[in-house]
C-alpha cells in the first residue's frame, strides 16, 4: 500500500527516480539569482506610501510643505486624513532617492488623533446566540438531545502575518507605447493585466518579470498597492519607479492569516460514531468587507467542521471587522485554524469515550486512503507505545503525541507549454508562470528530460516572464498539477517533430520509426538525439501545446496526516516539538527533493503557527506591536524538530497533484493534540506560549481532575 | 561633537537629521581611528570627521576589489553594496539584525550588513556571497547547499551560505547542535531548515580543515 520507494508508473517514465537538485540552486547560493527587490535601474524613483501609524483615527497636523521641499522630492500627496488601521495608506510620497523619500517622510511630523480602535476578535465578536441560526439548527440540536456524549468546547486562533522575506513591491519603468516592470508576484499575468491596467496600456505592451520571487504563501497575486503607485509614479515622470515594503509596512499592509474563535458543541454515540451538533465560527477581517487591500483577499472563513464525518452540524459563521490589516490567503487559507479545532475536538471526544485517537479516527473518516495512512503512520511512529507513556516521564519534561489530519482538491486548469530544439541538442522548455520556491523550473525540468529519456543537462527552462507562454498563478496549489499534464504531451510533440525530421532525412514514414530514450531506430539504422537535432534545417523547432492529451490523470485527494511528539516543560511551560512523521499523497511525485522540502517547509510553519507567531495590537491605540522580525517571532533554526517526510502513493496511476497547502493543514492540530497528551489538559488558544501553558495546567490543577504533575 | 570638524555648509543640526543618530556618527569616526594605527586607512586621521552630509565618494575594499562607492554618512553597509555597487545578494528583509539575510564578512566575520554603517568598512576586507565562489567553482560551502538541495525561494540563502562559511571557520567541526546555534540568527521562511542543517554538516565533513580551499 505504502510505496515511498516505488519506481515507475504505468504510460510515463518519470516517478521518484529524479533526485536532482532544483534547477536554479546554484543561482541561489551564489546571489546571482535578481529578485524584484534587487533591480535599480539607472535614474531610478522611489516612492511609498504614507501610512496611518494608529488603528483608527485622524491627522491631526502633517507638515506636506516642509516634505516638499526636501531635496530631491518630486511629489507628496495626502489622499485622506482618517486612518482604518495601522498602516491604513493615506497618501504617498515620490523622491530622487531612497535618502530623500526617508527624509520626507521623516519631516512629515504626523501628528494623530486617535480613537479606541476595535482591536480584539473576542471583545467585538457578536455572541453565539445573535447568529443566524443555520437551516439545519433544529436537526442538529436534535442530534446533541440523543447523543450519548457531547463536548462544547471554544478554541481561538491568531493572526499570524506572511512575512515573506522578499517584501511585495514593484519596480515599473514606463516608455511611452510599451512598459518593463518586474514583480514579486506568485502571478506573472495577474500581475502584468494590472500593471497594464493601471498604465493604460494593453497586456502585451508590458514586459513583465518575476523570474525569482522571495516568498509569497498567497499574499502576493495581483499588482497590488505598491505595483499600482509604482506603475503611476513611472507614468507620471517616465522614469523607472521602485516601490518595496520596508518590513514594518510588510508585517502591517500586505495581508495576514485572519485570527478566529471557533465555539464546537459535538455529540457523539457511545460506541464512537460522530453524531453531529453544532459549530459557531468568527473570523477577523479589516475594517470593511473582505478584500478591499487589493492584492487578492480572503474574508475571515474558518474550515471548521472538515476531514471528519461530522454527521449534522448546524454551522454558522460570522466576519467580525477589526481596526487591522486585512486578511489575504495564505497557505491553506481557513484550514490549519479550523483543523486545529477539529483535532482538539476528536481528541476530546475520544476521551470522553475512553477511546484511542486513532481508533476514534479511523471509525469516523470516510476517506480510505487516509484510513490506511492513519494505520500504517501508527505502526511507524510508535503510536501505541508513545501514547501510553505520554506524560510519565519523571522530572519536568513530559512527553506527548498526537496526529492531524488534511487533503486537498485537485482540479484541471490552463496552461500553455512550449518546447523549442535546438541544433545542438538542447530542449528548451518555456513556461511564464513563476517558480515561488515550490520548484517549478524543477518540474518542467525532470518531467521533460525523463519523459524523452535524455539527460537533464540537455534541458533549459525559462519561466516567470510574461513573453513566455500563458500558465496558472501559484494559488490553491494548482501550478504543477495542470502543467504538468501538458508537458508530458509537449514532450510527446517534440518528440514527433523529430521523428518528422529524422523520417524525412531518411526517406522513410516518421511511423515506422522507434523512439527509445533518445535513440531513434529503424531497420539497422540509428541516430542518436544530438545528430538527429543536427538535421534540422532551421532552428529552433518549436511545438507548444495548451492540452493535457492523454495525460490528466485523476488525482487522489492529496491526504496528508501527521504524527507529532512534543515536550512540554511544566515549569517553564515550553513546548518544545521533537518528532514529526508527516505522510503526504502527492498522485505522481516528479522530483524528491523538491517535495520533500516542500512538506518539511508547511510542517515547519504550521509549528511556528501553532507555537510562536502572533499579531499583537495595542488594544487602545490598535498599533501593531510587534511589525518587525524581532518581536514577532517565527520559527527559527533551534526549533526545528526531526522531521521525516513520507511520500505515499495509493495509486500508481495518477497524476501529479497539489503539495503546496495540504502538509500544513494537519501539523497544528496535530501539535495541540502532543501538547494536551503531554500535560494532560489542553491549550485551547493559539500560539501555545509558555503562560498559556502554565494556565492550562493551574486551571486543570484547580479543577481537581486527576493531575499529573510531579516533581 | 564639534562643529568645526564638520564641512562649513553643513550645519549640525542639518548634519545629525540627515545621519539619523549621534551614536552611529561618533563610531564611525572612532571606528576608523582606531583601526589607522595598524594599516593606511585611506579616509582615517583628521579626514574622516569631514563627511559631507550630501554624500562623498570614498573607496571600499570589496570581495578583494577596492571599489568607489559615494556614500551619504547614513548608508549602511547593506545599502551600499545593493544600491550603489550592484552586489544584491546580501539582501534587505528586516533591517534590523534580526534575520541574517544581509549577513557578510568584513575581515573574516560575520556581520549584518543592515546594521553596520557602510563607513565602517573603510578599511576593511568585506566579502559578500558573490565573492565566494571562485572563476569556475563554488565555494565548499555552497557546493554542499547545491547538493543538498537546501533552499526553496532562496531570498535567504545568500545569508545562510556566509553565515556557514563563517560558522565553520570559527568551529571546523560543529556537532548538530552547534550548527543549530551558528545559524540561530537566520531566519528562513519558506524553512528549508533541514536541508540547510544537512549541507552545513556536510560541507565541514568535506572539507576537515573548515574555512575556504
Amino acid at each position: 500500500m505504502n510505496a515511498d520507494n516505488q519506481s515507475t508508473a504505468p504510460n510515463n517514465r518519470v516517478a521518484l527516480e529524479n533526485d536532482g537538485v532544483r534547477l536554479d540552486i546554484v543561482e541561489k547560493v551564489t546571489g546571482r539569482a535578481k529578485y524584484t527587490a534587487d533591480q535599480y535601474p539607472p535614474n531610478m524613483l522611489w516612492a511609498a506610501y504614507i501610512r496611518s501609524p494608529r488603528g483608527l483615527g485622524k491627522i491631526e497636523n502633517c507638515d506636506v510643505d516642509a516634505a516638499k521641499a526636501v531635496q530631491g522630492v518630486l511629489e507628496v500627496e495626502l489622499t485622506k486624513r482618517e486612518g482604518r488601521y495601522h498602516g491604513d495608506r493615506l497618501g504617498w510620497i515620490c523622491a530622487e532617492s531612497r535618502q530623500a523619500l526617508d527624509d520626507a517622510m521623516a519631516t512629515l511630523q504626523l501628528d494623530f488623533e486617535h480613537d479606541r480602535p476595535r482591536a480584539r476578535l473576542d471583545a467585538e465578536r457578536s455572541k453565539a446566540e445573535a447568529h443566524k441560526p443555520p437551516d439545519n439548527a433544529g436537526a442538529a440540536d436534535a442530534v446533541l438531545k440523543n447523543a450519548d456524549v457531547v463536548h462544547d468546547t471554544t478554541y481561538s486562533t491568531q493572526v499570524q502575518t506572511h512575512c515573506c522575506l522578499e517584501p511585495h513591491g514593484a519596480v515599473v519603468h514606463f516608455q511611452g507605447d510599451k512598459a518593463i516592470a518586474w514583480g514579486s508576484t506568485q502571478g506573472t499575468f495577474s500581475m502584468r493585466d494590472e500593471i497594464a491596467e493601471a498604465l493604460g496600456l494593453k497586456p502585451d505592451q508590458v514586459e513583465f518579470h518575476c523570474e525569482y520571487i522571495g516568498g509569497g504563501f498567497g499574499s502576493k497575486f495581483g499588482a497590488g498597492a505598491e505595483g499600482t503607485l509604482a506603475a503611476r509614479m513611472s507614468k507620471k515622470y517616465g522614469k523607472p519607479v521602485r516601490v518595496m515594503c520596508n518590513r514594518k509596512e510588510e508585517q502591517l499592509d500586505t495581508g495576514n492569516r485572519p485570527g478566529s474563535v471557533q465555539q464546537m458543541k459535538i455529540g457523539a454515540s457511545k460506541e464512537g460514531k460522530l453524531l453531529g451538533g453544532r459549530v459557531w465560527t468568527w473570523g477577523s477581517v479589516g475594517p470593511a468587507a473582505a478584500g478591499a487591500t487589493g492584492g487578492g483577499g480572503g474574508g475571515g472563513g474558518v474550515r471548521n467542521p472538515g476531514r471528519y464525518r461530522f454527521g449534522t452540524v448546524g454551522k454558522s459563521h460570522e466576519d467580525v471587522n477589526l481596526n487591522a490589516g486585512y486578511p489575504r490567503a495564505m497557505r491553506a487559507p481557513g484550514h490549519p485554524p479550523g483543523q486545529f479545532a477539529v483535532e482538539m475536538m476528536m481528541d476530546a471526544l475520544a476521551d470522553k469515550l475512553g477511546m484511542d485517537a486513532v481508533q476514534f479516527r479511523l471509525l469516523n473518516d470516510d476517506n480510505a486512503n487516509r484510513r490506511n495512512m492513519l494505520t500504517e503512520g501508527a505502526k511507524r511512529f510508535g503510536w501505541d507505545e508513545k501514547r501510553k507513556a505520554a506524560g510519565t516521564q519523571k522530572g519536568a519534561k513530559k512527553r506527548g503525541v498526537g496526529v492531524g489530519v488534511g487533503d486537498w482538491g485537485n482540479g484541471k486548469g490552463n496552461a500553455t507549454i512550449t518546447i523549442n530544439l535546438y541544433r545542438n541538442g538542447t530542449v528548451e522548455v518555456l513556461s511564464g508562470s513563476q517558480d515561488i520556491g515550490q520548484g517549478f523550473r524543477t518540474l518542467l525540468a525532470d518531467i521533460t528530460h525523463t519523459h524523452l529519456g535524455l539527460p537533464r543537462e540537455k534541458v533549459v527552462v525559462k519561466v516567470g516572464s510574461s513573453s513566455l507562454p500563458p500558465g496558472p498563478g501559484s494559488g490553491g496549489s494548482v501550478t504543477s498539477r495542470t502543467v504538468a499534464p501538458k508537458v508530458f504531451n509537449c514532450c510527446d510533440l517534440a518528440k514527433a517533430a523529430i521523428l518528422k525530421v529524422v523520417g524525412t532525412e531518411w526517406n522513410v514514414e516518421p511511423g515506422t520509426l522507434k523512439y527509445d530514450a533518445g535513440k531513434i531506430t529503424v531497420a539497422e539504422k540509428t541516430i542518436d538525439w544530438d545528430a538527429a537535432c543536427k538535421l534540422m534545417a532551421q532552428e529552433p523547432l518549436t511545438v507548444t501545446t495548451s492540452e493535457d492529451g492523454t495525460y490528466w490523470k485523476d488525482p487522489t485527494g492529496s491526504e496528508a496526516v501527521q504524527f507529532v511528539e512534543v515536550e512540554v516543560d511544566i515549569e517553564t511551560g515550553i513546548v518544545r516539538v521533537i518528532d514529526v512523521l508527516a505522510m503526504q499523497e502527492v498522485g505522481l511525485p516528479i522530483n524528491r527533493n523538491t517535495i520533500e522540502n516542500q512538506i518539511c517547509g508547511a510542517v515547519i510553519q504550521g509549528m511556528s503557527y501553532a507555537l510562536f507567531e502572533d499579531r499583537i495590537l495595542d488594544r487602545k491605540t490598535g498599533t501593531m506591536v510587534n511589525a518587525n522580525m524581532d518581536m514577532y517571532k517565527i520559527a527559527g533554526p533551534m526549533d526545528i524538530p526531526r522531521i521525516t517526510p513520507v511520500i505515499w502513493r495509493s495509486r500508481e496511476d495518477a497524476g501529479v497533484n497539489s503539495l503546496g497547502e495540504p502538509p500544513i493543514v494537519p501539523t497544528t492540530g496535530a501539535i495541540a493534540c502532543a501538547v494536551a497528551n503531554a500535560i494532560g489538559v489542553q491549550v485551547r488558544d493559539l500560539p501555545m506560549t509558555p503562560d498559556r501553558v502554565l494556565k492550562a495546567l493551574a486551571e486543570k490543577d484547580n479543577s481537581g481532575a486527576p493531575g499529573q504533575r510531579t516533581r | 561633537m564639534d562643529d568645526s570638524s564638520l564641512d562649513p555648509g553643513v550645519s549640525r543640526r542639518r548634519f545629525l537629521q540627515t545621519t539619523g543618530t549621534v551614536a552611529a556618527t561618533t563610531a564611525l569616526v572612532g571606528g576608523n581611528q582606531a583601526r589607522a594605527q595598524d594599516k593606511p586607512v585611506e579616509a582615517a586621521g583628521p579626514e574622516a570627521r569631514r563627511f559631507l552630509a550630501t554624500g562623498q565618494t570614498v573607496t571600499l575594499n570589496i570581495n578583494g576589489k577596492p571599489m568607489q562607492v559615494s556614500l551619504t554618512p547614513n548608508t549602511t553597509l547593506l545599502e551600499a553594496l545593493r544600491e550603489k555597487l550592484d552586489l544584491t545578494g546580501a539582501k534587505q528583509v528586516c533591517d534590523r539584525g534580526a534575520c541574517g539575510a544581509c549577513t557578510v564578512l568584513v575581515d573574516g566575520r560575520s556581520v549584518n550588513s543592515c546594521m553596520m554603517l557602510a563607513l565602517d568598512a573603510i578599511g576593511s576586507k568585506v566579502t559578500t556571497v558573490e565573492g565566494l565562489a571562485g572563476e569556475t567553482q563554488l565555494h565548499a560551502v555552497q557546493q554542499a547547499f547545491v547538493d543538498h538541495d537546501a533552499c526553496q525561494c532562496g531570498f535567504c540563502i545568500p545569508g545562510f551560505v556566509v553565515r556557514s562559511k563563517a560558522l565553520l571557520d570559527e568551529k571546523p567541526d560543529p556537532n548538530p547542535d552547534e550548527i543549530r546555534q551558528g545559524l540561530c540568527g537566520n531566519i528562513c521562511r519558506c524553512a528549508a531548515y533541514v536541508r540547510i542543517f544537512d549541507a552545513v554538516e556536510s560541507a565541514s565533513k568535506l572539507d576537515p580543515k573548515g574555512g575556504a580551499k
